[in-house]
């Protein structure tokens, strides 16, 4: 039986080449559309699925509450990993580590800087750090040792058999090689090419010692089964126990969470993170797909009447509906297969510029069990749903009916078929507004004025001697004739993460708690960043001249409420600090949320990076290596690397530009198979109605009226998918920019152009066939019938 | 064989209701070869389509072999159209998108035989009809006669007791339709019962007996053996 299914689909397809058509290429695009979504989707479920012992791992957060409002943190201070081990029982270990640093390696010729971590010992084994040459055991037997990965040692060495050899680091010491680890995966939450022992970086910053700093990361490993809610009693207020002044409360937050979640609401509770993207392209995944089966269901049920004849004969023949009902879905399972495989093909095809797309390396593997499977399940799931009710309808034929060519009477199928086109274009209206409100909100935090000016600014770390050559490099790069100004500070000026509590002012509660960014700079440092000075002055050339001085932004100048600010004190700890300037407020880390309080001070003995304004209108290529030449004659032994700041600007909105790429793609995609969709029942509908328009035209229709006729009846139920369509984008659309503290206003014009764009579409598919119809010679088709 | 008393057949829409069969009655023997005649809309097709049961009647009794089948639900019914019946149509109804073979393998299919016992009994039933030499082509690559031969070994394959042929001959020229009545004679004559609907007097002469029917009753008979 089987067998004859196969025969009568493949002939079928042959006969019905078109209809075919139509109907394989909209799985074929619902298919791709989903398997390339679920590859995404298992990409990021499967973060961190690299470390075995994930599920006792946890990283320790710190949560610091101010005006009522608890942000946490990742920073921790530098004892509590050893506190934690000491003190609280079901730990395995502990392992600080810091947050990912690009240092300088050499060897032989080679200077290369590479990114990775300072780490206790304990560090390689809780995360199972993959050792293909040493071990974890003797990895920091020597103090001078470095572990680094396949692809670091091919660099360098162009082997991974490199025990023993050494690698400069800084220019200044050198490095034994004793371990070599496997390239890590990509989806991973910490990446690393290299790690050295944490006994480095602590000998570097004595002032980690202190409990008082919260600045490296602390991770733990629990005992099996430990009791996680015991563990975080103590270690809640393990810092104040040593430091009352310190606000950080400690609690272990598990790192299979990170990836997905590690959001925190303003109470300091646990939210949702990337997990709501990964949910929202898994529901598109299944939209699309759903679009295309109803594609199916559409064209098959428009089709009946080519098929009732045959339903009928194998009913006189003495095939029960059952058998029918098998029979259609199998025919239909045999269309989602073809389709499959076709998806297959065009999958392997498109991943590379959807990898491009997402920031990937997605693989395809099919003879991986769960690709396998997936793969199947979607081909039956499609051929199972867009079948079944094609083979309902079908099978309930009445023989004696079908077989004396009676009409088929098709009120309730064609109701259902219209409102299958409802559901297809609501979906696809919805994407498509959706679409457009995010990249408003996308536009709208890149265009808004962000306090200084990114645009022709770069930076580039302090290495070697940088700091101290400071002044000379400023001249120099000045000199050049390409640099407008040149400046020094902690941070970039979008990722300013240093802040403390540490304030007081006349007027200030006692029992009130600030958080204050701070911010080391050097005298140029505002003039540099474009920044505009609200009130007061900017710091002299002689940086000591203004060493108790601080300048203030305009947000922490209204917590103060000072009407005289500049001239005023505040008190840093126990040192008093003259403001002398308000800074305009400038976007930092998140473009969406107001500025957070902020001092700047007088001081680049922390400074790490230096920022340079190029002259506009400069040839960007020639500057660049004019500013290399001067700071590789200051600097020599250093490669010169640099980052525009509006590439870096750019980056924050990089979850924001990947929801509305995806979004757009798929509103596109969703509209091509509805218009697939339309375009075939336009043309069934024209067909079945051959009689009427001969006739019609025969009595004196124009054109244009038969094409109306035609049209009106398909326009109508994309008009009330519209009408449907336009509450839930709203809806989705509120909830999603709920989340931003600046936000566009949602206007009505957004959703009046998409309809009529809808609309638009919609009229074209179908405009086609109905013109064609309309202009066919109606002697002709009274002939026919 | 069949009995039907007092059938009743009532089409109804919004607006009109059209009695086709009213409290028809009527019997055929076993081994009988019955021509049923009348005016189009008489209700011949009607009565045909509910002794093949591919219809229910409004009322009435239909008592096949005894056996009361008028309220048979369609599990039932398919039953009895896969092992009992086997149907002619005037358009010759066959399947596209199947080969001649396939197409009289069908019922054999639905009724479950082997696919090893298909071969030898469908070969048997082509090679009857004389159209064993264009099993492999497709209906519509087949003159008329020719389809129907292909209908016909269709509804014999899996020799049914009772064969309903609607207009056999309707859509044949002269030739191949007197080939295919005695291909039904034939068949008559083996002990096949046969209930034809015609319009043709000619066809009608190959029966046993002709029912006239006018306005959904039986007017007359004719006993011609």
């Amino acid at each position: 039986m089987f067998s004859n299914y196969l025969k009568i689909t493949f002939r079928n397809i042959l006969r019905n080449k078109t209809y075919n058509f139509l109907n394989i290429f909209g799985l074929v695009i619902g298919i791709t559309c989903a398997a390339l979504i679920l590859l995404w989707v298992e990409d990021e479920l499967n973060y961190d699925h690299f470390f075995p012992n994930r599920n006792n791992l946890y990283i320790v957060k710190d949560k610091q509450t101010y005006e009522g409002k608890t942000s946490v943190f990742d920073a921790t201070p530098g004892p509590l990993a050893q506190a934690i081990k000491a003190e609280i029982p079901g730990i395995k270990t502990t392992a600080r580590s810091t947050w990912g640093d690009d240092v300088l390696f050499s060897f032989a010729d080679k200077p290369i800087y590479e990114n990775g971590r300072y780490v206790d010992a304990g560090f390689l084994n809780m995360f199972s750090v993959p050792f293909i040459k040493g071990n974890a055991a003797t990895a920091f037997t020597q103090l001078h040792a470095v572990v680094v990965s396949e692809k670091m040692a091919m660099k360098f060495f162009g082997s991974t058999d490199i025990l023993g050899k050494t690698l400069k680091v800084d220019n200044k010491q050198d490095y034994v090689v004793t371990g070599v680890f496997k390239d890590l995966p990509e989806n991973l939450s910490l990446k690393f090419d290299w790690l050295i022992s944490f006994k480095i970086y602590e000998g570097q910053n004595q002032w980690l010692t202190q409990w008082r700093n919260n600045a490296i990361i602390t991770y733990v490993e629990t005992e099996p089964r430990a009791n996680v809610a015991a563990i975080n009693k103590p270690l809640y207020g393990i810092v104040q126990k040593r430091n009352p002044e310190n606000n950080a409360k400690m609690m272990l937050y598990p790192f299979n969470r990170i990836r997905l979640y590690n959001s925190f609401d303003d109470n300091g509770n646990d939210k949702d993170g990337l997990i709501k993207n990964v949910r929202l392209f898994s529901l598109i995944a299944w939209i699309i797909l759903i679009i295309a089966c109803i594609n199916f269901m559409n064209l098959a049920t428009a089709r009946s009447e080519k098929r009732a004849k045959e339903v009928g004969i194998r009913k006189v023949v003495g095939a029960t509906k059952q058998r029918l009902i098998v029979q259609f879905i199998s025919e239909s399972v045999l269309l989602s297969f073809i389709s499959m495989l076709l998806a297959i093909a065009i999958v392997l095809l498109v991943l590379p510029a959807f990898n491009n797309l997402v920031n990937k390396n997605l693989t395809l593997q099919l003879f991986q069990p769960l690709h396998l499977a997936g793969l199947i399940a979607i081909t039956l799931v499609c051929g199972i749903i867009a079948g079944s009710y094609p083979a309902f309808y079908l099978s309930s034929f009445n023989p004696a009916h079908v077989l004396k060519s009676a009409k088929i009477k098709t009120g309730s199928a064609a109701f259902i078929r219209k409102m299958l086109v409802v559901i297809q274009f609501s979906a696809s209206v919805i994407l498509i507004i959706c679409t457009v409100i995010i990249y408003q909100q996308i536009q709208y935090g890149k265009e808004k004025d962000l306090g200084f000016k990114k645009d022709n600014l770069i930076t580039t770390w302090l290495r070697g001697d940088m700091k101290t050559h400071f002044t000379a490099i400023k001249n120099d790069l000045i000199g050049t004739g390409v640099v407008e100004n040149v400046s020094i500070s902690n941070s970039n000026v979008l990722s300013m993460g240093s802040n403390t509590s540490d304030f007081t002012w006349e007027g200030k509660a006692r029992d009130k708690q600030v958080l204050i960014t701070i911010e080391g700079i050097s005298s140029e440092y505002i003039s540099t960043q474009g920044m505009q000075l609200k009130q007061g002055r900017a710091f002299y050339e002689n940086l000591k001249a203004d060493s108790n001085n601080i300048i203030i932004n305009e947000t922490l100048e209204k917590i103060i409420k000072n009407k005289n600010i500049v001239g005023s004190i505040i008190n840093w700890g126990n040192r008093k600090c003259t403001v002398v300037g308000v800074v305009k407020d400038f976007v930092s880390f998140n473009a969406y949320k107001p500025a957070d309080p902020l001092i700047m001070y007088a001081n680049t003995y922390n400074a790490n990076l230096m920022s340079i304004r190029l002259k506009a209108n400069v040839n960007l290529t020639t500057a660049l290596s004019q500013v290399e030449k001067v700071i590789k004659a200051n600097n020599p032994g250093y490669p010169f690397s640099y980052e525009f700041v509006d590439k870096v600007f750019g980056r924050m909105f990089k979850a924001e530009n990947l929801i509305a790429k995806l979004a757009g793609i798929f509103a596109a995609l969703a509209i091509i198979i509805s218009c697939l969709g339309l375009f075939g029942l336009a043309s069934f509908t024209a067909e079945k109605r051959t009689k009427e328009i001969g006739i019609r035209k025969i009595l004196g229709a124009s054109v244009s009226g038969i094409t109306g006729l035609l049209s009106k009846d398909f326009l109508k139920p994309v008009l009330l998918s519209v009408v449907i369509a336009f509450p839930v984008a709203w809806w989705l659309m509120m909830t999603w920019l709920k989340d931003y503290e600046y936000k566009i206003s949602i206007h009505w014009w957004v959703f009046a152009l998409v309809g009529l764009l809808v609309l638009l579409i919609a009229l074209a598919t179908v405009s086609f066939q109905a013109i064609k119809a309309a202009r066919a010679n109606p002697v002709k088709n009274l002939r026919t019938e | 064989m069949i009995k039907i008393t007092g059938l009743e057949k009532i089409y109804r829409t919004e607006e009109v209701e059209t009695i086709a069969l009213n409290k028809l009655s009527m019997e055929v023997k076993e081994g009988e070869f019955v021509a049923v005649m009348g005016p189009s809309g008489c209700g011949k097709s009607t009565l045909l389509n509910i002794l093949g049961l591919l219809d229910d009647p409004d009322g009435g009794s239909f008592l096949f072999n005894g056996i009361e089948v008028a309220h048979y639900n369609e599990r039932k019914r398919s039953e009895m159209r896969k092992h009992v019946i086997g149907f002619v149509f005037q358009s010759f109804n066959l399947i596209d998108e199947l080969t001649v073979y396939e197409n009289v393998e069908l019922p054999l299919i639905y009724t479950g035989v082997k696919s090893s016992e298909r071969k030898a009994i469908v070969e048997k039933v082509l090679d009857k009809m004389q159209i064993m030499h264009r099993r492999n082509h497709f209906p519509q690559q087949l003159s008329g006669g020719q389809q129907q031969r292909v209908a016909v070994a269709r509804a014999v394959v899996n020799n049914p007791k009772l064969i309903l042929a609607d207009e056999p001959t309707g859509n044949l020229d002269s030739i191949n339709g007197t080939e295919v009545m005695q291909l039904l004679t034939d068949l008559n004559e083996q002990g096949t019962t046969i209930i034809m609907v015609t319009h043709s007097e000619h066809d009608a002469k190959f029966s046993h007996r002709i029912i006239r029917m006018l306005d959904g009753q039986t007017v007359t008979e004719n006993i011609l053996i």
